[in-house]
């Protein structure tokens, strides 16, 4: 195995940078074809999203990967190569496993790259430039994002308004469904946070807005039902959510009418979210039983908080990450160097054999005795001759260069490559 | 060979034990599938150990301090099986598992070899006293659990800082079911615990033992009454709900342990 791996991110690349390196479904295709039928290169795939574009190979060579993307997208390499970095064997590895666990990602736990990974890795595959290699580091890859995600907290909590929205009010009701979420005026995010608490479990929406045809439109969406805003306290008390976004330059629900919906719901909790600026909701409504209320800042303290915890999982996973890329290598590697020590001792005892073989005949007089010791001595010759080499192929299973060192011995003993 | 089979059982409660006090240090669930498996095993042996002093002395063990805690440890763990098995809470555990071992080891210090029964205690309604008594308890432990648990998530909502445990513990509404149904079903059976004491008094002497721990227990029942009251009359829930739970739970810990201290009919031997 002769890993390779050539890219850029949003950590080394602004983004008219990698828009410019960037392929669409159909140029990967074309891509990966003309990689692979370059010399020296056996396998590729290629990982392009909107914050990396990155090409794995199993290739001896990252220069004909670099000097490809070039080709391929007519950029001059001096254009891009100061953004471009370059990785070989192990830290290629951990590169990938950093990636599909989410490591390396802006959004440090975001659970979406694992599925491009898997999407770039089965267009590759299904383009037939995945072999033995690549499909065992990417499987590895797989099933390390997996542990990644179960024994870490990494994505477990919310890191965006409508997120963190849903996350606090599954720690007040526990399961959504069977709730009702009031929506009071229309932004996008009041939108977005109903969207994602109706997705869920929510069951069913009220809409009220100062202009109630706007009301009725939102309603549709969520097909939930219009309330005057006239009225809208009267039909509060059917909700236990309350997302309130209007343009509102004073409180629309005061304290004394909080407190009197909460009487009317005999004391059931309520959860109230206020994204609006300036504020909708009175601040003191929090202080009353069984009504939760959070604005605007509170939910990105909330946001803010989940992130710090984020980061220190994010310590624990690059210590699952240590430890499956040294127990990859070590696989792979022994992988390579047994078969290689195999047919080291092979190719030698072969040609000791066909040369005594070549000079039976004047070996034909020697009494058995001496045969024997003829057969000896060249048999010593030899193991003393690959001594060395074998040590040293042992050894290199376990370093880090190892596969360009195997790599070096194989063309000088003429040695193929393990299938 | 119950002694045997009772330290044997808290050896495996240490295990839950030892999980509740790590989770709490580091604030995050560790090692909770095998301190489970550990607690229910040392349940099963715990069992075997009470049905063989049961048979040693061929009464209701309940009669000496050792017997009583025993009993009551075993409560605890059942009380909190049927919570787990039912609502799947399994940071209940932290509360639920160092009691069932104090209880326990409390049983293993006051290990006395006799098996005397005083004649005043020798009475069928032991049968039917006792047991109902001390399932009550266990039930209101398992209120006092919850909410203590809804109260930390609470605030952990009210400020809006999250603590650690925020992650894990379950949500408000869960804690607040759990908290009442584990009251609805310990008040009935403290009711009738009560009311069977009276009459196996009554049956005795005629009159109601003047003891400390009547008097408690029957401060005790008017909580839980109160309680029962303000959620079923005033709408009570949450917080308010969850306080009076713990006065309760702090009254049935008075009524079980410093009643003794006040003698009278129901101290141990």
């Amino acid at each position: 195995m002769q890993l390779a791996l050539v890219g850029l991110s949003h950590k080394t690349a602004p983004v008219e940078v990698r828009e410019r390196l960037a392929f669409n479904n159909d140029a990967l295709r074309l891509a990966l074809k003309s990689l692979v039928g370059r010399q020296d290169v056996t396998e590729a795939m290629i990982l392009s999203t909107c914050n990396r574009v990155e090409v794995v190979a199993e290739s001896s060579d990252d220069r004909l990967i670099r000097e490809f993307l070039c080709d391929f997208h007519q950029i001059s390499p001096d254009d891009v190569s100061k953004h471009l970095y370059s990785l070989r064997n192990a830290d290629a590895i951990r590169h990938v496993f950093r990636v599909a666990a989410s490591l390396d990602s802006m959004m440090v736990g975001e659970p979406q790259i694992l599925g491009q990974v898997k999407e770039a890795y089965r267009i590759a595959a299904d383009t037939g430039t995945v072999g033995m290699h690549l499909s065992a580091l990417m499987n590895r890859a797989f099933a390390v994002a997996k542990k990644v995600r179960s024994e870490t907290g990494i994505s477990q909590s919310a890191v965006s308004i409508s997120y963190a929205a849903v996350e606090l009010a599954r720690k007040i009701f526990g399961d959504l469904s069977g709730k009702t979420v009031m929506i009071i005026g229309a932004s996008k995010m009041g939108e977005l946070t109903a969207k994602h608490l109706k997705r869920n479990g929510v069951s069913s929406v009220l809409v009220t807005n100062r202009t109630f045809e706007h009301a009725v439109e939102l309603a549709q969406v969520f097909e939930g039902a219009a309330v005057s805003f006239e009225h809208f306290t009267d039909h509060m008390d059917r909700a236990d959510i309350v997302i309130s976004s209007t343009g509102a330059p004073h409180f629309v629900i005061s304290r004394a009418v909080a407190e009197q919906i909460i009487h009317r719901r005999k004391n059931r909790s309520m959860f109230f979210i206020d994204i609006a600026v300036p504020r909708d909701i009175d601040p003191t409504v929090n202080e009353i039983d069984n009504a939760f209320l959070y604005d605007i800042d509170d939910l990105q303290q909330v946001i803010d908080e989940n992130l710090k915890e984020r980061m220190k999982e994010a310590s624990r996973a690059e210590e699952i990450i240590d430890s499956e890329v040294q127990a990859f290598c070590l696989k792979i590697q022994s992988r390579e160097v047994v078969p290689t020590i195999v047919q080291l001792r092979d190719n030698v005892e072969k040609i000791r054999r066909d040369e005594i073989e070549r000079n039976r005949r004047y070996l034909k007089d020697l009494s058995p005795e001496q045969q024997a010791a003829v057969d000896h001595i060249t048999k010593s010759f030899a193991n003393k001759i690959l001594h060395t080499p074998i040590e040293e192929l042992k050894r290199m299973a376990h370093d880090p260069d190892g596969p360009h060192y195997v790599d070096i011995l194989r063309r000088i003993f003429n040695i193929k490559p393990p299938q | 060979m119950h002694v045997a089979l009772l330290r044997l059982a808290l050896g495996l409660y240490s295990v839950g034990f030892a999980h509740s006090v790590l989770t709490a240090l580091q604030k995050k669930q560790t090692l909770f599938r095998p301190a489970l498996a550990c607690v229910s095993a040392g349940f099963v042996l715990h069992v075997v150990s009470i049905i063989s002093r049961a048979m040693e002395v061929r009464y209701l063990p309940l009669t000496q301090q050792y017997e009583a805690f025993s009993f009551f440890g075993a409560l605890a763990t059942l009380g909190f099986l049927i919570a787990y098995a039912k609502y799947r809470i399994a940071p209940l555990s932290i509360f639920a598992f160092p009691l069932i071992f104090i209880m326990t080891f409390v049983a293993n210090l006051f290990y006395d070899p006799s098996a005397s029964i005083p004649s005043v205690l020798r009475s069928n309604w032991i049968y039917i006293h006792t047991p109902l008594v001390f399932l009550g308890y266990a039930a209101l432990f398992i209120a006092f659990a919850a909410a203590i648990m809804y109260l930390i998530q609470e605030h952990a909502l009210k400020s809006k800082h999250a603590v650690r445990f925020y992650h894990w513990l379950p949500s408000l509404e869960i804690c607040d079911d759990l908290a009442y149904r584990a009251l609805a079903i310990g008040f009935p059976l403290i009711t009738l615990g009560i009311i069977t004491g009276a009459l196996w008094a009554q049956a005795v002497w005629g009159v109601w033992a003047r003891d400390a721990k009547v008097l408690f227990s029957f401060l005790t029942w008017l909580v839980y009454l109160l309680l029962i009251f303000y959620r079923l009359i005033a709408g009570w829930r949450g917080r308010k709900a969850a306080y009076l739970s713990i006065v309760g739970f702090i009254g049935v810990l008075v009524t079980f342990l410093g009643a003794n201290y006040f003698g009278g009919l129901h101290t141990f031997q």
